[in-house]
């Protein structure tokens, strides 16, 4: 193993624009002696800023370890992390609460809303907290684009759980920010819902130039990006650029023959 | 079962809290009650008197020949007459010793009575001795004023303490014995030691053995102790009552939380009365476990307290109140989370299928059974709410509004339903922390009405008797205006309600300047009308008083207080007279029966039964408690009795006004003693908001992982439990106090027999009330609030 290249080094991607969030040399290990367990072995990796990045692997790959280190939900045991210019392992709880207010968006699996808040009161959530006007234009585009019509004043329990990943959707877009994190978003939903959603996600990168990292087991969602990184065992062992579904499954099918 | 209550440790401490605070509240009542009476037992009672032969009257009559024929009676080995009269003590200072005056004075004697502490006998007629607990030490003179006013100074030459027999109160100050009988002239009792001895019933005294006088001190301690018992015991019940609240409020939760497990268990084959005796089960460890600790912190506590009031305390811990503390700590643990076992019992074996399985509600019979003892319990005090109510309507009235009250708590879940538009508006104008915890609040109205009605309960009780109590300051302050003239001088005693010496009356009418005077002579009697009988009021009082000192309305009839009694008419109403009925007022050892001729609209702060002072008893006419006087110029009678009494320490002069406030004084500090009773019921209350407000956190990790996610900080979370907290304690806070001041109303009318809403609104009691519900809000989400910051928001992300 050791001999090994970094698959890293072999699969570096160069971006003409500077990478909305990068890690170098990402590490993060649960337990200590026999029961040490590696979940991110050395990961250097840039996301380009405006991209959709879909981060796939086989369950237990570490794949949304790196996520939640890239995104300041998690705290590695080494290596370092920028989200654009910042570096967030310089940064106490209060301003990676701020950063992740401002410039970084959240979809989760599930349960990603509040019950009390009314859908549009969950998508202005975070200006509401940062104590920001909505930005009525960006408000309207994304409101459209989420599609819930007369909606939107309902509580998360009125609405589909497509719906509620939309409204999630939105609101990790209502802020303008650098990158959205979504964690396997589209985990919860029918094939209807999912392409919904990803078609959202889609056209966030499209038209409002967002950057999108996403985080799935399902190579269909991952035809959804513009790239696709694999990982195993902890570490990035392949890409792939213009993904389809079923170049996506090969590289699966393969990856797991690996291992 | 007992397995998961160790898992839910953390969430039931507070319930234990709440019912240990409860139960030490009993246990520590019974046993200081059980030490206080043991230790009246125990003290120093004389028991080396076998007889004591006293006057049938009140007075001193036993002369000294009385003495001297009683010696000579067969089996007397010694006889001592025991003098005791009236004595007001002055220090050198010029203030007055406190405590009571009447029989205060006493000749030394060697019948074992005093203990010399300091100096000698007094030995002459310059001096005295004089009790440990006067402050006063020897070398000091000392002034004292008489029962008849006369005035006496002595050099204070030794300090005692005192051992009594029978209900006396150990006296103030001793001369020696010839000094005494001159100054006292009779004897108030004579003491015979000896064998066999019989006295002669011809003179038709009050013969009584030492033992059976002490034998009356035990059972009139026991008996003081006892209803100081049950009094406190009444306030342990509120605590309790709230102690219930949060409990079941607990239990309610925890059957929510476990609704599934439940239906689990019906699944695989348990019947409904296994789940049932399953949750009882756990609430009767919770109760044994609450019992035990809540009872040896009774103990504690009482034994504390006892040690702390007395100098040589006696400690009793009675199985019985260790029996009681179990008794209630389970009773009232398991009776109140039978609701919440018999809707766990109910839940469907359907119900572990699905996720979002509910524990069967029971609304309908519940608003059903609110609205029904709601308009009950008005219709009751409706029915009650005219004036001069007779005894049984006083009970409907009342217990009108105990029914409204609980109809107010049954419907509660439904009546916090009016926080939804408030917490609405507040959202609108509030930052996200003021929406997400109003909104959490109101989220489960029945939760949020279950915790605030154990500071409902607590809080209304406070308020109900800050208005009863504002209502009878201002009632009585109003009623003095109306009675007592502006011009008037009022004289009374300055040791509390002890008559004046018998010299005032006569001094003031004396004084330059005063034309008229009148004296009242007030006092606690007992009253027969047509078999039967109750206490009252009665003032004996000089017909010409009224028009000249006192302004006494007389409604119905006449004011003539030579033909018969003028009487309040809510009295009249509850003894079921009339104007020209015939009643008896039995003052002890005479009666007096008069025709009614009036009838005054008093107020109860005013005596029931007035009554010609002429035909009084002879002895009760000259236990003058006021004086009242005017003359042409009022301010200058009144300047002119301040300088006739200025020497006189033991007599207080008094405008209208500072008439009203001296006695307002200790009303208050009563009621203050009677809001920290209560106290104790809102410190459990605040136990169940903080057992909620956990119990809520822990149920929304998620959200608040989810809002931490999005950007929220902690102190934005903390702010949030902060809101939701101040929420419920407001809520509880307001509908306590509106709950308070409306049963305040209805005790002050069917105690006082005012019109129903014609009360004085605690503002002060409101105010701090309110202010305290802040703080007790604010106090409440500390924990809470800490536990919500600190969540981890990955995992909680994660959990399902």
């Amino acid at each position: 193993m050791c001999g090994t290249p970094r698959p890293a080094t072999l699969i570096a991607v160069t971006t003409t624009t500077s990478p909305a969030a990068s890690a170098v040399g990402l590490t993060k290990v649960y337990g200590s002696g026999d029961s040490r367990v590696a979940a991110l072995d050395d990961v250097t990796v840039d996301f380009a800023a405006g991209r959709f990045t879909a981060i796939m692997g086989p369950s237990g790959s570490g794949k949304s370890t790196l996520m939640h280190c890239v995104a300041g939900l998690d705290e590695p045991t080494s290596g370092r992390v920028w989200l654009g210019d910042v570096e967030l392992s310089a940064l106490a709880d209060d301003d990676l609460t701020a950063l992740r207010r401002d410039r970084v968006g959240f979809v989760f699996q599930a349960f990603n809303l509040l019950p009390t808040l009314t859908a549009w009161e969950n998508i202005t959530l975070p200006l509401d907290l940062a104590g920001k006007r909505t930005d009525q234009r960006l408000a309207d585009t994304i409101v459209r684009a989420v599609g819930l019509g007369d909606r939107l004043h309902h509580r998360p329990s009125q609405l589909s759980g497509g719906q509620q990943q939309r409204v999630a959707c939105a609101r990790a877009m209502v802020t303008g920010p650098d990158v959205v994190f979504a964690d396997e978003p589209t985990g919860a939903l029918d094939s209807r819902a999912s392409a919904d959603l990803l078609g959202l996600l889609r056209r966030g990168v499209d038209e409002l130039g967002q950057t999108v990292v996403m985080v799935t087991h399902e190579p269909a969602a991952a035809a959804y990006a513009d790239r696709v990184l694999f990982l195993a065992d902890g570490r990035l062992v392949d890409a792939l650029d213009a993904p389809t579904a079923d170049r996506v499954l090969d590289r699966m099918k393969s990856l797991e023959r690996v291992s | 079962m007992v397995r998961d209550l160790r898992a839910h440790r953390g969430r039931l401490a507070m319930t234990l809290a709440a019912i240990v605070l409860g139960v030490a509240f009993v246990v520590s009542t019974w046993v200081m009650s059980d030490s206080t009476a043991r230790g009246v037992g125990d003290t120093d009672l004389r028991s080396d008197v076998d007889v004591v032969v006293r006057s049938p009257e009140r007075g001193a009559v036993l002369a000294p020949a009385d003495l001297d024929r009683l010696a000579e009676l067969p089996g007397v080995t010694d006889a001592d007459g025991v003098l005791a009269g009236r004595a007001a003590l002055v220090g050198a200072d010029g203030k007055l010793v406190p405590g009571p005056h009447d029989r205060a004075g006493t000749g030394w004697d060697d019948t074992g009575r005093f203990a010399l502490t300091e100096g000698h006998a007094p030995g002459g007629p310059d001096e005295v001795a004089v009790h440990t607990d006067t402050g006063l030490s020897t070398g000091d003179t000392a002034r004292v004023v008489l029962g008849d006013g006369r005035e006496v100074r002595a050099t204070v030459v030794g300090t005692f303490t005192f051992r009594t027999l029978g209900l006396e109160r150990a006296p103030t100050l001793a001369w020696d014995a010839d000094t005494a009988l001159a100054l006292f002239g009779r004897y108030d009792r004579i003491e015979l030691t000896g064998h066999d001895i019989d006295v002669p019933a011809e003179d038709g005294w009050r013969v009584d053995t030492g033992a059976a006088l002490n034998d009356e001190v035990r059972a009139d301690a026991e008996a003081s102790a006892r209803s100081t018992k049950e009094s406190l015991l009444a306030f342990a019940a509120v605590a309790l009552l709230v102690g219930g609240f949060v409990i079941a409020n607990t239990f309610t939760m925890l059957v929510t939380q476990r609704v599934r497990q439940f239906a689990l268990l019906r699944a695989v084959g348990a019947t409904r009365r296994q789940v049932r005796r399953a949750v009882l089960g756990e609430a009767a460890v919770l109760g044994i476990a609450g019992a035990t600790i809540g009872t040896a912190l009774g103990v504690g506590l009482g034994l504390g307290a006892v040690a702390l009031s007395q100098d040589d305390a006696t400690f009793a811990v009675s199985p019985l109140a260790i029996l009681a503390g179990y008794a209630v700590g389970v009773g009232v643990t398991v009776v109140a989370a039978y609701g919440s076992a018999r809707r766990a019992a109910a839940v469907a074996p359907v119900a572990a299928l699905r996720t979002d399985a509910l524990v069967p509600p029971r609304r309908r019979i519940r608003v059903g059974l609110g609205i029904a003892l709601l308009l009950a319990g008005t219709a009751m005090v409706a029915a009650t709410a005219g004036a001069d109510l007779d005894t049984t309507s006083r009970v409907v009235g009342l217990a009108g509004g105990v029914v409204a009250w609980l109809g107010v708590l049954v419907l509660a879940p439904e009546l916090a339903g009016v926080l939804r538009p408030v917490v609405r508006v507040l959202g609108r104008f509030g930052g996200p922390a003021v929406r997400l915890g109003g909104r959490n609040a109101v989220r489960d109205p029945r939760r949020t009405a279950a915790t605030s009605s154990a500071l409902l309960v607590g809080l209304a009780l406070v308020c109900a008797f800050a208005t009863l109590g504002e209502t009878m300051v201002s009632m009585f302050g109003s009623t003095v205006r109306a009675t007592v003239p502006e011009s008037t001088t009022v004289l009374r005693s300055a040791s509390g309600d002890e008559p004046l010496a018998t010299d005032v009356l006569d001094r003031v009418r004396d004084t330059p300047g005063v034309t008229e005077a009148a004296a009242d002579r007030y006092g606690f009697v007992e009253v027969t009308h047509a078999g039967v009988t109750s206490g009252t009021t009665v003032s004996a009082i000089e017909p010409d008083a009224f028009g000249t000192v006192l302004n006494q309305e007389v409604t119905v009839g006449t004011g003539d207080l030579d033909a018969g009694f003028v009487v309040g008419s809510n009295q009249a109403a509850m003894l079921g007279v009339g104007l020209g009925d015939e009643v008896t007022l039995d003052f002890g050892e005479e009666t007096v029966t008069r025709p009614i001729v009036g009838l005054h609209t008093t107020t109860e702060a005013q005596p029931l039964f007035y009554l010609d002072v002429a035909a009084a008893p002879e002895w009760y006419r000259e236990r003058v408690t006021s004086v009242y006087a005017t003359g042409p110029d009022p301010a200058a009678a009144r300047a002119a009795l301040d300088a006739a009494f200025a020497d006189r320490p033991d007599v207080r002069v008094f405008d209208r006004e500072g008439l009203i406030e001296a006695d307002m004084g200790e009303f208050e500090a009563v009621l203050a003693v009677m809001y920290a009773m209560f106290g104790a019921a809102v410190v459990i209350a605040v136990f169940g908001v903080v057992n909620t407000l956990a119990l809520s956190v822990l149920e929304r990790r998620r959200e608040v992982g989810v809002l931490r996610a999005v950007g929220a900080s902690r102190r934005l979370v903390r702010r949030t439990v902060r809101l939701e907290s101040l929420v419920i304690c407001g809520w509880g806070g307001i509908a306590g106090i509106m709950v308070g001041v409306l049963f305040g109303a209805i005790m002050q009318h069917v105690m006082l027999g005012r019109p129903l809403f014609d009360i004085t609104v605690p503002y002060q009691v409101i105010g701090v009330s309110l202010a305290g519900m802040v703080g007790v809000g604010v106090l409440a989400a500390v924990w809470p609030a800490r536990r919500a910051a600190h969540t981890d928001v990955l995992s909680a992300i994660a959990s399902e």
